[in-house]
């Protein structure tokens, strides 16, 4: 009777065709083990499903199934928010190339050039894939996700998130990701109707909600941002992006106290980064009312506890997020020192996330030298980053050093010169501010109307955000005031 | 905006002084001896427009009036989809095109030691 098992079991492998194909419109699979085909399947379905977590527990069966599946070692790789994860499963991915069929080859020498910021391969592959394979809609989504979200492209992500739509209208995310593009780009009215009809074709998921709700926060509607994270726990109150999003509504809402509340039971159930990510949120609302002590404590438990997890790039940002607010120029630099010396110890992090940290870590250090007016310190630091960027085709790095070197024409007095550089890194509001004085000073009222416009609007809790959006909204309230009460 | 050529292109690099005399005709071969053919995409896009603005340092009709000029050595096309198509089957085919939509059918230049997207490409 076992032999007839193990026959059976024999004759159903062979059965199997090498690359496994289970939908014209997908990737086609290549793993010896059914096993390990069904686990990634499941895993890639929730992941689709913004089940980010479930899914990645479904690709690490997959990978124990299969340690030669170099797609589901490339998607960990891809998906993990774990530095350490990232770095052995892009190796394995490598290692493990040789039993890939050629769409998977293409995708891991896109992933793995892109994890190494080798962009040029890496568009290269991505765009080899996609002409090979242009009913694939795994494969467009894939693209279009990482140009939306590692790249910074929404409207180059677009096309393929449509793609994916005339693909197969029910792939519920293509609709999701496009509304995400469409708000960025301003278009709140296409971002509102492509999120009513992702929600309308998951109505029993929760992140339809969330996605509505973030939205809604980005065009400042705190109310119905609230109202439809609390929609979406209730869906799912493992949902715990939505938790976090009340945190975030009510940090930028002004209510500190209610936003901690909210941020402690994310933090609680959250994985070992997402704590640490999390909490530097949470401590930014200390930030944010003003009450530099409490802030201090927050930041230095959550460097303590990044350091215990080996997370340095976390580590040296709970350290910059302190030196920005700092008022004793002495006390910033010491905690920008500790946060490079941070990353120069060894880690296991993938070095592309060390690198755009010190980046930032520097480029902090810029703006904190001009503030003190110690030109020679600035210059040192902006030198550095000009050659780390020299060298990296990182765009972050290359954001860093064009957000520096704005700063210092800006103080300089060289106005055109801070405009072409502060433009150069169009996404952080301590650069946007500047933007808009250079604009002012040079004469560019309609330039300086519209970034105004943008930056009194940024609502995304990054601490930069915490320190100049709601001091930036006061000066032009006052502005206003003034303006509205000066006799003829 | 990247600087293709086709995959017989060996160069790997250019000097955007050699670069310009590329694109304005001055320089009519390659170091292979091959021919230069310029391909051109309409410049309809603000980043197309940016890039013939930092190469040429004139006016679209004064652009338009070079190539005029210059006919047999330009090929015109109405797509991306076209102009990657051109370089890849035209030997001594150049071109400028959104990075993003590179392929691994063309090779991309390196424009005074730097790749697009890094810190300090002319066209970035």
């Amino acid at each position: 009777m076992k032999h007839r098992i193990l026959s059976l079991a024999f004759t159903v492998l062979v059965a199997l065709p090498l690359f496994a194909h289970d939908d014209p419109t997908g990737m086609h699979i290549t793993t010896k083990s059914p096993k390990a085909h069904l686990l990634f399947e499941q895993g890639m379905a929730k992941i689709e499903m913004l089940h980010v977590q479930a899914g990645l527990e479904s690709l690490r069966k997959a990978v124990q199934a299969d340690p030669h599946f170099a797609l589901g070692h490339i998607m960990l790789n891809f998906f993990s928010d774990d530095p350490a994860e990232q770095v052995a499963e892009r190796d394995q991915a490598l290692a493990s190339r040789q039993y890939a069929g050629p769409e998977e080859q293409m995708v891991i020498d896109w992933l793995v050039n892109a994890s190494q910021a080798h962009w040029i391969p890496a568009i290269q592959a991505m765009n080899g894939a996609l002409d090979r394979y242009p009913r694939d809609k795994h494969l467009a989504w894939l693209a279009g996700w990482w140009l939306a979200v590692a790249q910074n492209q929404s409207p180059r992500a677009v096309p393929l998130f449509e793609r994916v739509i005339k693909i197969d209208p029910g792939f519920a995310d293509a609709w999701n990701e496009a509304a995400y593009c469409y708000a960025k780009a301003g278009n709140i009215d296409k971002a509102f109707a492509d999120i009513k009809h992702y929600a309308e074709l998951i109505p029993n998921e929760a992140n339809p909600q969330d996605s509505y709700a973030e939205i809604s926060r980005m065009a400042g509607r705190f109310d119905d941002a609230l109202e439809h994270y609390r929609m979406s726990l209730k869906i799912d109150p493992s949902f715990h992006e939505s938790q976090l999003g009340l945190g975030d509504t009510y940090a930028l809402m002004g209510d500190e106290p209610r936003a901690r509340v909210e941020y402690a039971k994310a933090v609680a159930v959250g994985t070992p980064t997402q704590k640490v990510t999390w909490g530097l949120q949470s401590a930014a609302s200390y930030v944010r009312e003003g009450d530099f002590a409490g802030a201090d404590a927050a930041y230095r438990q959550l460097a303590l506890d990044a350091h215990a997890r080996d997370l340095a790039n976390l580590e040296a940002e709970a350290y910059r997020s302190m030196a920005l607010y700092q008022k004793d120029p002495s006390a910033a630099a010491d905690l920008l020192a500790k946060a490079e010396a941070v990353l120069h110890e060894p880690h296991n992090v993938p070095q592309v996330l060390l690198n755009e940290e010190l980046a930032s870590v520097w480029r902090s250090g810029v703006d904190r030298a001009v503030r003190d007016g110690d030109w020679n310190q600035a210059q040192a630091l902006l030198q550095r980053l000009s050659d780390m960027a020299a060298s990296n085709n990182d765009e972050l790095i290359g954001f860093a050093y064009a957000g520096a070197s704005g700063a210092i024409f800006l103080a300089s007095g060289k106005f055109h010169e801070a405009i072409s550089d502060f433009e150069g890194d169009p996404t952080n509001p301590v650069s946007m501010r500047g933007l808009f004085v250079a604009y002012e000073k040079s004469g560019q009222k309609d330039n300086a109307a519209r970034l105004a416009a943008s930056l009194a609007s940024f609502n995304i809790p990054v601490i930069e955000q915490a320190l100049v959006v709601p001091e930036f909204r006061k000066q032009r309230a006052d502005a206003a005031g003034a303006h509205a009460s000066t006799p003829f | 905006m990247a600087v293709i050529v086709d995959k017989a292109n060996t160069q790997g690099g250019i000097t955007l002084a050699d670069l310009v005399k590329l694109f304005k005709f001055d320089n009519h071969k390659w170091p292979d001896g091959r021919n230069v053919v310029l391909v051109m995409l309409e410049p309809s896009t603000s980043d197309v427009a940016n890039a013939f603005e930092k190469i040429y340092h004139m006016q679209p009709d004064e652009v338009k009036a070079l190539m005029s000029a210059h006919r047999s050595s330009v090929v015109f096309v109405n797509s991306e989809d076209q102009l990657l198509k051109s370089v890849e089957s035209i030997p001594g085919a150049v071109a400028l095109v959104d990075v993003y939509s590179i392929t691994s059918r063309v090779n991309v230049l390196k424009v005074d030691g730097k790749l697009p997207l890094e810190q300090g490409y002319f066209l970035r």
